[in-house]
């Protein structure tokens, strides 16, 4: 039953081949044979050869063709091979054919590697106090930050999440080319071109590599996750970088925000390597679980941000009914999270959440009766970091994970807040228990 | 005689082309020796850093190559500077930090595939270095490819790499005699370790260059790549 949909497959990939060939070389160029070498026949050379195959990589929606003809000879016979073998061609199917052969999630995603990054700038919370003309200690005191991280002459949040993606990368090995697709998120970076385009060049992405940019502020870690979670348990991408990149401290600064607000903000990214679990290799990978979101209307004025007609920022920001409001619903998406995976939350290895400040973390881990050193400090001496805190804490979870011994890592919750209120929550689960 | 620093040499299919650096007054440019009867050598002993000595005649040579000068006698070594050396004065060379600039022309993209060209007859040089903001290189079907990203931003996809020493490492990398899985495991030294020794190398340096033309075009490539691999590299994968 098979063999007809493969010589039907290869009739079509034959017919691309030869356009592709004839584009390359002429169009009164005689079709060789199947095993003919086009470099050492002369029909193409080596200029020829990949500008050709970066053509059929375009009109077939083939990732990375070039990587898997290594050792194989400039031949049609090589290249229809490496097109029919699936596990070597990411899915990109016609549109039609997708409708036809859509499998949800039948792929689970693990994270293969991650990082997380910091402006190079550590600033004692007094020193921003003055900045802000607020009583020296007031954020010691009232919101339990010691310091910020600020960002550095020549870093802005294209460096910042270059950098957490290029050590994500490398941690797991991982070619630049070999990403379908980097999904971006940044509370603090509304240039074009966007974040996810100007990392595409950044990181000499491939050109038919896809660059995404997904909105949430402080939830867009989740957001994002969930995105490429879909995209590679559709079968349409294998590898994706998400990355989050947040640069408060030229937005929200003296003058333009009051220091209850902006003070409270610092600078981070974050980067993660997702793959299909049939693709990760790796055994010390965490596997994404379900997300759940929603968004809670009824606190929407809690804190709301837009630009000024003279270049100034309007922040509606009421920090009490803000606190109430992320504490009490971050603390539901903990336990709707508990309830929908059976994992209660006093087996949990760690939370990765959304931190407005250090106060409300300890807050919020009284409220859930669980231990606060399960929550990693990364808004005690880095400030609130935007969509990177989720990051940042959940980078330091799983690389106090990986030192742990198999078998004895533990289910990662996740849970952030937005304005709107937007919520959102999920779980990893490491490799051996879903095995 | 004209002494030169040596910057480049090339691997152009079986023969060798090379650039140097000669100093005129305060300026620094680029010269190429070509011998009488061509535009490359089939055999070139010399070595990147070395300044050598070599009788050299100005011929007004088709453009982009203005650089071009006929060796009327052979190459002299009388010293040589390091590497890091080498780059500071290329930094002082034909430099550009957009696409444009690079040889003062239009860049055009290859519409049928990959790879950018420029007309012969609009190029104004045929070499020049560059910072980049990052770099990768792949073996790409049996190919060694670049992609880059200028200061500006722009990015440059699927250059030829033509560094003689950069193609020697690959070569080496790929020899019979290392074993088991040669090529897996140089694409994971270009996709792990290589990409971190460029990038943080304080004089990573790139210089590139135009092809002869080629049916009326001119195509990029990666003439240089600093630092150059080093031997040892080769233990690490």
């Amino acid at each position: 039953m098979r063999q007809p949909a493969i010589s039907r497959l290869d009739a079509k990939h034959r017919r691309l081949l030869e356009d592709c060939l004839r584009r390359e070389a002429g169009s009164s160029v005689s079709i060789p044979g199947d095993d003919v070498d086009l470099i050492e026949a002369g029909i193409l050379d080596s200029m020829g050869w990949v500008s050709f195959l970066r053509a059929v990589e375009t009109a077939c929606g083939a990732a990375d063709l070039g990587s898997h003809l290594n050792e194989r000879s400039a031949s049609f016979a090589a290249l229809l091979s490496a097109l029919r073998d699936p596990p070597s061609i990411p899915a990109a199917p016609a549109r039609s054919e997708l409708l036809h052969d859509f499998a949800p999630y039948s792929n689970h995603v693990v994270i293969a590697a991650s990082s997380s990054t910091f402006g190079s700038r550590v600033i004692p919370s007094e020193e921003v106090d003055r900045a802000f003309g607020m009583p020296v200690g007031k954020l010691r005191a009232r919101a339990g930050i010691e310091s910020l991280a600020y960002v550095g002459q020549g870093e802005d949040a294209l460096t910042l999440g270059a950098k957490a993606a290029q050590e994500a990368l490398r941690a797991a090995a991982c070619g630049a080319q070999q990403l379908d697709w980097i999904v971006a998120t940044s509370e603090t970076h509304h240039d074009y071109p966007s974040l996810s385009a100007q990392l595409h060049s950044r990181l000499l992405l491939r050109e038919n590599c896809g660059a995404l940019d997904v909105g949430g502020a402080c939830l867009g870690l989740l957001n994002a996750l969930a995105v490429a979670q879909s995209l590679i348990g559709s079968g349409q991408a294998h590898t994706i970088l998400v990355v989050t990149a947040d640069v408060h401290s030229r937005t929200l600064t003296p003058g333009r925000v009051v220091g209850e607000f902006g003070g409270l903000f610092g600078d981070g990214a974050s980067a993660f390597l997702l793959r299909g679990a049939n693709d990760a290799g790796s055994k010390e990978s965490y596997t994404l679980g379900e997300f759940i979101f929603g968004c809670a209307g009824q606190y929407a004025a809690a804190i709301q941000v837009s630009d000024e007609k003279d270049g100034g920022l309007a922040v509606q920001f009421d920090g009490e009914a803000l606190s109430r409001a992320a504490i009490t619903r971050m603390e539901k998406v903990i336990a709707s999270v508990e309830l929908r995976s059976g994992i209660p939350r006093g087996s949990v290895g760690g939370f990765a959440t959304h931190q407005p400040n250090p106060r409300l973390v300890a807050l919020l881990a009284k409220q859930c009766g669980v231990s606060p050193s399960t929550f990693p400090s990364v808004a005690r001496f880095s400030g609130n970091l935007g969509s990177s805190t989720c990051g940042a804490a959940l980078h330091e979870i799983l690389r106090n994970a990986s030192k742990v011994p198999r078998g004895e890592r533990r289910t990662i919750f996740l849970a952030s807040l937005g304005p709107g209120l937007l919520f959102g929550g999920g779980l990893l689960i490491p490799d051996e228990i879903r095995k | 005689m004209t002494k030169f620093l040596i910057t480049e040499i090339t691997r152009m299919g079986p023969a060798f082309c090379v650039i140097g650096l000669q100093r005129e007054k305060e300026k620094i440019q680029s010269i190429r020796p070509v011998p009488a009867g061509g535009n490359s050598w089939l055999h070139f002993p010399h070595q990147r850093g070395d300044i050598v000595e070599c009788a050299l005649e100005t011929f007004p040579a088709a453009k982009p190559h203005v650089e071009d000068r006929i060796a009327t006698r052979g190459f002299q070594k009388s010293s040589s500077v390091a590497e890091a050396e080498t780059v500071s004065y290329l930094r002082k060379a034909e430099i550009a930090n957009s696409l444009p600039d690079l040889f003062g022309c239009r860049i055009h993209e290859n519409k049928k595939g990959s790879g950018l060209h420029a007309a012969p007859q609009e190029a104004k040089r045929s070499i020049c270095g560059c910072e980049t903001q990052n770099l990768r290189m792949e073996l790409y079907a049996n190919e060694l490819r670049a992609t880059l990203a200028l200061p500006s931003g722009e990015v440059l996809r699927d250059l030829p790499v033509v560094d003689r020493d950069w193609r020697d490492f690959i070569d080496a990398a790929l020899a019979p005699a290392r074993g088991a899985n040669r090529t897996a495991r140089l694409e994971r030294f270009l996709n792990s370790q290589f990409h971190y020794k460029i990038m943080s190398c304080p004089h990573h340096f790139i210089r590139l260059g135009l092809t002869r033309p080629f049916r009326d075009l001119c195509w990029l490539m990666l003439d240089t790549l600093f630092p150059l691999p080093r031997p040892e590299w080769l233990e690490e994968f």
